[in-house]
């Protein structure tokens, strides 16, 4: 009798997905991760949109202006490393968005990366027989993206640190928000892999 | 070094080949201005502010509103320019988000320029080109390019350090940094840039701080980026008038000139002379005033006894603007200070 044969490595990385896969669709079938997933993903963004200045907090009217240009305009570099022109300014009556399509779209990117490690770190705190997984480490994830969100304007940030820069000073904030991003796509992975989607199922099913 | 490994933040000025393809540079100077270190070293130590070239956008189709369309407090800080024969207010509040307006006055190409990190405001005229922001710092001071030959001009130091006009010397005439009130008052004809700038922006929101009331990056001692020199003998922040010519450089406590009224001071074998203007809250510089009997009777300047406008004093007149301490000593470590 000969020994089962390892899978492929092409093969074990397609499982390794489809397991991590299987485990995000459950926990958004899930009232509690889901309802963290959804208010973590919008802090977020909130909070990078505020970091970068396109948002503000003040007394305005209720209106909208637009640029002339806005399909040519919105991709347009902005003030800040990865940032875009806005096409909008949308007052709210409470606070004041320069509305930019593709800083959007990045902050959202990001919050959703976010929100979902926050909400597989609620599931590590509820569900610790399906885990065997800190608590923190979802929420440590977390740390280097909402630097890298704050990575809006170099001059701006190192103004908040107060600190004197220099070139490799410079060049590393430059590298905060791939790196952020990279670390929570990473932190996302080790904890869906941690988790096993069965003994979840298997709660639903009793539950 | 230029064109060898650089470090991650480090800027990439370009090189000083001549290029046939480009078009008319700025009108140059046939004179020469200080230049206290080797050219190289301006782009070399040139650090990347994390922003893309015209990631700052100049404002290129500039509009402006009359006095009475604006409600701008009193003490809040322009920069007027009277020229031609025309009067124009730039506010600070709008050139922080742009750094260089693109303009004309009487029919003249003019480009004028703000650093918010060295808290100098100096006027260029600009010919046929537009200048932009590069996005790049030296001694934290902006590095502006012109749009036809991508030369890099160091706003302060007015002279190429990058691109085919390495060492030309920039058209520079004087912008005065003052509030709006007085600039109001002293020219009521005047009109004052306009927030319709093409672009969008909280006018209302300084990113550094605030100077009314003064606060923040234009208060506190910080220096955030790596400058050639720093020097202690005031804090980084406090306002000097400064002014250099070929081969010296002199720098006046602006509080100390308010105090004193005018002031004379020596660099390179050249005399300066330095008298306030109480109307704009600004300072004119001289060279050479001669063997004149300079003073100040408390209200005005005077010349061999006599009562003189600050407009009038004899000697030449070198252009002169207002920057921040550390700035100043930064680009000029030998220059004459006169302080409190």
């Amino acid at each position: 009798m000969s020994a089962p044969t390892p899978p492929r490595p092409v093969a074990r990385v397609a499982a390794g997905l489809a397991h991590r896969f299987r485990v995000l669709s459950l926990v958004v079938r899930r009232r509690r991760p889901i309802g963290v997933l959804l208010i973590g993903t919008v802090g977020y963004l909130l909070a990078f949109l505020y970091a970068l200045g396109d948002l503000s907090i003040e007394d305005t009217g209720r209106d909208v202006v637009t640029v002339a240009d806005p399909w040519s305009r919105m991709f347009e570099p902005g003030s800040g490393p990865y940032t875009h022109e806005p096409i909008a300014l949308v007052e709210l009556e409470v606070a004041e968005l320069l509305f930019s399509p593709l800083n959007v779209l990045l902050g959202l990117g990001l919050a959703i990366l976010v929100g979902a490690n926050l909400a597989l770190t609620v599931l590590a705190i509820t569900q610790p027989r399906s885990c065997g997984i800190g608590a923190s480490t979802g929420l440590l994830a977390a740390v280097p993206a909402l630097l890298g969100g704050t990575a809006c304007c170099a001059p701006v940030l190192l103004l908040v640190l107060g600190i004197q820069a220099g070139s490799l000073t410079l060049g590393l904030v430059g590298w905060l928000l791939p790196i952020g991003a990279a670390l929570l796509v990473a932190t996302l992975a080790y904890l869906a892999g941690k988790i096993d989607p069965r003994v979840l199922a298997r709660a639903d099913e009793a539950g | 070094m230029a064109g060898c490994l650089r470090r991650p933040g480090q800027a990439n000025p370009p090189s000083a080949e001549a290029d046939d393809g480009v078009g008319p540079p700025p009108p140059l100077a046939d004179w020469s201005r200080l230049v206290p270190s080797d050219l190289e070293r301006y782009g070399d130590r040139s650090l990347s502010g994390g922003v893309s070239q015209d990631g700052i956008p100049s404002i290129d189709e500039p509009t402006f509103w009359s006095l009475a369309e604006v409600n701008y407090e009193d003490a809040d800080p322009v920069f007027g320019l009277l020229r031609n024969g025309v009067a124009k207010a730039y506010p600070q509040r709008v050139l922080v988000h742009h750094e260089i307006v693109n303009d004309e006055i009487g029919g003249e190409p003019v480009s004028v320029t703000y650093c918010p990190l060295t808290g100098t405001a100096q006027g260029f005229r600009r010919g046929e080109t537009e200048f932009g922001v590069t996005g790049s710092l030296v001694n934290s001071n902006l590095i502006m390019y012109d749009r036809e030959t991508e030369s890099w001009w160091p706003q302060m130091l007015a002279t190429a350090v990058g691109g085919p006009h390495t060492g030309n010397v920039l058209q520079e005439f004087e912008v005065t940094w003052t509030t709006f009130g007085r600039w109001a008052e002293a020219h009521p004809d005047s009109t004052v840039l306009s927030i319709d700038t093409g672009y969008l922006r909280d006018y209302d929101d300084d990113p550094y701080g605030s100077y009314n009331p003064l606060r923040e990056y234009y208060r506190n001692d910080r220096i955030v980026f790596e400058v050639f020199n720093e020097d202690d003998r005031l804090h980084p922040k406090a306002v000097v008038i400064g002014a250099r010519t070929a081969d010296a450089a002199v720098a006046v406590e602006k509080d100390r000139l308010r105090e004193a009224g005018l002031l004379t001071t020596s660099s390179g074998g050249t005399t300066f002379a330095v008298v306030h203007e109480p109307t704009l809250d600004t300072a004119i510089v001289y060279r050479d005033p001669g063997d004149h009997a300079l003073g100040h009777d408390g209200d005005r300047p005077t010349v061999d006894g006599e009562s003189r406008d600050p407009g009038d004093l004899p000697g030449e007149r070198v252009v002169s603007f207002d920057a921040m301490w550390f700035a100043w000593a930064a680009y000029y470590p030998d220059t004459a200070l006169e302080r409190a």
